[in-house]
């Protein structure tokens, strides 16, 4: 399914100014190493952030990840988030930046199956993993059947928290916790909807879950 | 209405744009591919009022990737021309790098442009500033309030004199930031001297004024877009520092320039719901029949502009009484300048007015329905003006059938489950709705699609989707051949999306473009002796589905395809107008509410759950009931976040908001929010618009955080007179 893409043009930055000042020093990235589901950080070898700066370019890594079942590689920024590399470099915008701190779900994206806070994850850390964004739900024209039912519930307004939701969700069913209106709720608390659509939220993952 | 067929008008239909929201392909400000947009980030004050003594920015031009960091030291002089529209409020406005003083902690200092965002969020970190700085003077309570607005019928002070019952309550609202989930986005690209701004904004038109004004552009130099907005709730009414801080980076880097505020940064890069200390007091006969009522009303503003809202209203006609007084002053703080949010100023007013009602109604002993019943008034007695519609009597019976109003007992603190007190409450709520000028566009093509162009914005409920249900009706056309553009300032000139105005502003010039369309295909047809309909007289025919016919007999007719191919005509077209309500006005026009909560307290934590709500609505026609349901579950859960959880905190010592994000500033998650229910009222109200509306997306908050503290009074007999109702308030 997945297929090898060439390295991304995402670059990172180059000195200060426009100036291109030839091939910067680069950090080297070590093999990636997932561990039970837990993508580690495979020994990333810094220059020194220091020495870094001082020769014109921010520490940086390359990284091996697929999105929606494309394999993707890429050298980025340290500090570029799951969110940022999917919304600033990969064009993928469906993920949304509502607090970049975790605490409102509007990334949340599943890696390796489970759902997360991509704000909160550095993209870094997922070398091999597998990454599902909103974009890679549908099969092809046909709706994922939680985005059918977030449709016919009327389960957003603004729209902004929805990727999040419908990632969230499908976790959510996934994980089994759509056992009564009460359990979807405490397990859906992680994504603020601040149209307030929350009991057509449930709605929609009781449809889907084939409760109703 | 027209005299077409109401097909799609009326019909419980998904939202046409429901698809891009749910595929993630919806584009929202931040999320349009100017090529070779660079990152801008704003440096924030960290003092609450002073003047800046020197700004260090070498650290930050100096980090990879950093471009360039303005501020007052090297900003170029911009014209500020004056702009008393876009929603600017009497005062001064903020001008972004123009001089080095500090009026509020937050306010823009500099910014820095780099060609990633992580060097621009690095950079701006590394900017070092000195400041002067100087206590701020941040608490309400403690400042100097301005010369109040005054309201006065009869003789409120002799009125109270004489009640037999009086109450004498003070109440203290805390301030609340509509935190859309999108936060506030600019991406603002130069052509010459021509710039485009995909903004966050419940307004293009009056953003694209105030960045023409500040430029001192000519208006049509300025284009602004935004096809999607992730929530506003009021907090796009106007066009904030940070749009300027972008067309300004944008304009000195010669690139198109991408700024996004940090969820911090809305707290104080935009405005907010401004804290209240209200004093009402009422007088009343033994019977509840109301005689006078004072009210003395603070609120916040800033040091620069003033804010008001709509706070007065509630108290002048709502319940009839002779004799009423109002004082409404505003407290200039040394904090950036408040806007409209939800149901502004009667949201506020209404907790205040319908929490003394409940206060008075258990004082007497008499139903809090039944008080509420005993002082409808006959007509708006400040207005000395008939009601258009006022269906506040039936949102009581309707709630209270049901609700199950009569399962409540009246003795606060007498019904059980377990460890939870059990407590039912209702309020009334009304909002004013705003009607303004607007036009719109429709275009009918030779292929029987049309399309309808209006400048207005969809920040969530569901403009998009209604107005092509509009158009759809009064072209005969299915919602599928029609298409509604709005979020683009190119098109036909409407007023702000707010105040639960564009169903009744736009809605009324779509349905006015649309009618003039298919009377000119009517036209063609009826004047032409090749048409099946030569010679039948223009009112006897319609249209449904792209066919004309003559009413009553489908078989006459022909499609708009043919009528135009005949014709030659690559399209029909028209303007459509509408002109705001009449001046003066003949009626009162308002919308109504009856909600109603049940609530339960944890008997020694004080921890309080709502278990269910119910919210019943006069409110005019409506025209997309599955999404007016959602609407109305939206404001009453940013009701129960405004009862029960939210309040911006500032550190009064230095101005600083301590909560200025989503984990300590509480919004109402899914667990907050068990059963909510939505009736609105058939009914229609024909007094200022063709559609029939009311308009509901404020109307819908109003009263919610009242019915729910009257519910915690039921269950607990405790009466909490501030806002939110806190579990440290009941403990």
């Amino acid at each position: 399914m997945s297929s090898e893409l060439p390295d991304s043009a995402v670059s990172p930055p180059s000195g200060a100014g426009e100036s291109s000042s030839g091939p910067s020093r680069r950090t080297v990235i070590a093999t990636g190493v997932a561990v039970g589901g837990v993508v580690v950080a495979g020994g990333t070898f810094l220059a020194g952030a220091e020495e870094a700066t001082a020769t014109g370019a921010a520490p940086s890594s390359r990284v091996s990840l697929t999105v929606n079942g494309t394999r993707r590689t890429v050298t980025v920024d340290n500090r570029t988030s799951l969110l940022d590399l999917l919304r600033e470099h990969f064009d993928l915008i469906g993920s949304k930046k509502g607090c970049n701190a975790g605490a409102c779900g509007a990334c949340t994206v599943l890696v390796d199956g489970q759902r997360v806070n991509s704000c909160l994850t550095l993209a870094v850390r997922l070398e091999g993993a597998e990454v599902t964004t909103i974009e890679g739900l549908a099969d092809g024209d046909r709706l994922h059947p939680l985005q059918q039912a977030f449709v016919e519930q009327d389960a957003f307004q603004c729209g902004y928290c929805t990727p999040g939701q419908i990632m969230s969700g499908v976790g959510c069913i996934k994980e089994g916790h759509t056992g009564s209106p009460e359990e979807i709720r405490e397990w859906m608390s992680g994504n603020i909807c601040r149209c307030g659509c929350y009991v057509k939220i449930v709605r929609a993952l009781e449809q889907t879950a084939g409760r109703k | 209405m027209s005299p077409q067929p109401q097909a799609a008008v009326g019909a419980p239909l998904s939202r046409v744009d429901g698809r891009l929201k749910v595929t993630g392909k919806a584009q929202y400000a931040a999320e349009f591919d100017a090529d070779g947009a660079v990152h801008a980030v704003i440096v924030d004050a960290s003092i609450g009022r002073g003047r800046i003594i020197s700004l260090d920015a070498r650290d930050a031009e100096q980090h990879p990737g950093v471009l360039r960091v303005i501020s007052h030291r090297n900003a170029p002089k911009l014209p500020y021309r004056d702009n008393s529209g876009s929603n600017n409020m009497p005062g001064r406005r903020l001008r972004v790098f123009q001089d080095d003083k500090v009026l509020f902690h937050g306010q823009p200092v500099a910014v820095v442009i780099a060609t990633t965002l992580e060097a621009a969020q690095h950079g701006a970190s590394l900017v070092k500033v000195r400041y002067d700085a100087k206590k701020p003077s941040t608490d309400l309570h403690e400042a100097e309030p301005d010369k109040p607005t005054d309201y006065a019928r009869g003789d409120a002070k002799a009125g109270l004199r004489n009640a037999p019952v009086r109450l004498d309550l003070t109440y203290r609202l805390g301030r609340n930031h509509h935190n859309p989930m999108e936060p506030h986005a600019t991406i603002a690209r130069w052509d010459g001297n021509k710039v485009t701004v995909w903004d966050k904004t419940q307004w293009v038109v009056g953003t694209r004024d105030e960045i023409a004004a500040v430029f001192d552009l000519p208006a049509d130099a300025v284009r602004v877009i935004n096809p999607f907005v992730g929530g506003g709730f009021g907090s796009g009414l106007r066009c904030w520092p940070h749009t300027i801080v972008a067309a300004l980076a944008a304009r000195e880097v010669k690139r198109p320039v991408k700024l996004v505020l940090s969820r911090k940064q809305m707290y104080f890069g935009t405005g907010f719901r401004p804290s209240y200390e209200y004093r009402l007091r009422l007088g009343s006969d033994r019977r509840g029949r109301l005689s006078a009522a004072t009210h003395r009303i603070d609120s916040e503003t800033s040091s620069y502009e003033t804010f008001t809202e709509g706070v007065m209203a509630p108290g002048q006609m709502l319940y009839s009484m002779p004799n009423v007084s109002q004082a409404y002053r505003t407290v200039p703080l040394d904090v950036n300048t408040p806007i409209w949010m939800r149901g502004p100023g009667f949201a506020s007013a209404s907790f205040v007015i319908e929490s003394a009602m409940d206060e008075l109604a258990h004082k007497l002993g008499v139903d809090p329905i039944e008080l509420r019943r005993r002082n409808e008034p006959s007509e708006d007695e400040a207005k000395n003006l008939p009601w258009s519609t006022r269906r506040l009597r039936e949102c009581y019976t309707v709630g209270a059938r049901e609700f199950g109003w009569d399962r409540r007992n009246p003795k606060p603190r007498s019904t059980r489950d377990g460890d939870w007190l059990i407590g039912l409450g209702m309020a009334a709520g009304v909002y004013d709705p705003g009607r303004y000028p607007a036009q719109a566009q429709a275009r009918l093509h030779a292929d029987g699609t049309a399309v309808v162009d209006a400048a207005t914005t969809d920040m969530g409920p569901g403009t998009y989707t209604s107005q092509t249900q509009v158009a759809a009706d009064a072209l005969g056309l299915t919602m599928r051949a029609v298409t509604f553009r709005l979020g683009d300032s190119l098109y036909p000139q409407t007023g702000p999306h707010g105040g639960s105005s564009t169903m009744a502003s736009v809605g009324s010039a779509v349905l006015d473009a649309c009618n003039q369309v298919r009377r000119q295909a009517i036209k063609l047809a009826v004047e032409d002796r090749e048409s099946p309909l030569y010679g039948v007289p223009a009112d006897d025919v319609v249209v449904r589905g792209g066919r004309l016919h003559v009413q009553g007999n489908p078989a006459r007719g022909e499609t708009y395809k043919s009528l135009l191919a005949r014709h030659d005509r690559s399209h029909l077209e028209a303007r459509g107008n509408y002109a705001g309500p009449p001046t003066p006005e003949r009626d009162s026009y308002a919308a109504y509410n009856a909600t109603f909560a049940e609530v339960a307290v944890d008997a020694t934590l004080g921890l309080v759950r709502v278990r269910r709500m119910l919210g019943v609505y006069d409110a005019g026609r409506i025209i997309s009931p599955k999404l007016a349901e959602s609407q109305a579950f939206g404001g009453i859960v940013g009701g129960i976040g405004t009862a029960l959880l939210e309040h911006t905190v500032t550190d009064h010592r230095d101005g600083r908001i301590v909560n200025a994000n989503l984990a300590d500033y509480l919004v109402p998650v899914n667990a907050d929010v068990p059963e909510v229910r939505a009736i609105y009222l058939d009914g229609e109200d024909n007094s200022g618009n063709a559609l029939g509306v009311k308009g509901i997306g404020e109307v819908v908050q109003v009263g919610v955080a009242a019915a729910i503290g009257n519910a915690v009074f039921n269950a607990t007999g405790r009466r909490i007179r501030q806002l939110p109702i806190t579990a440290e308030a009941l403990l």
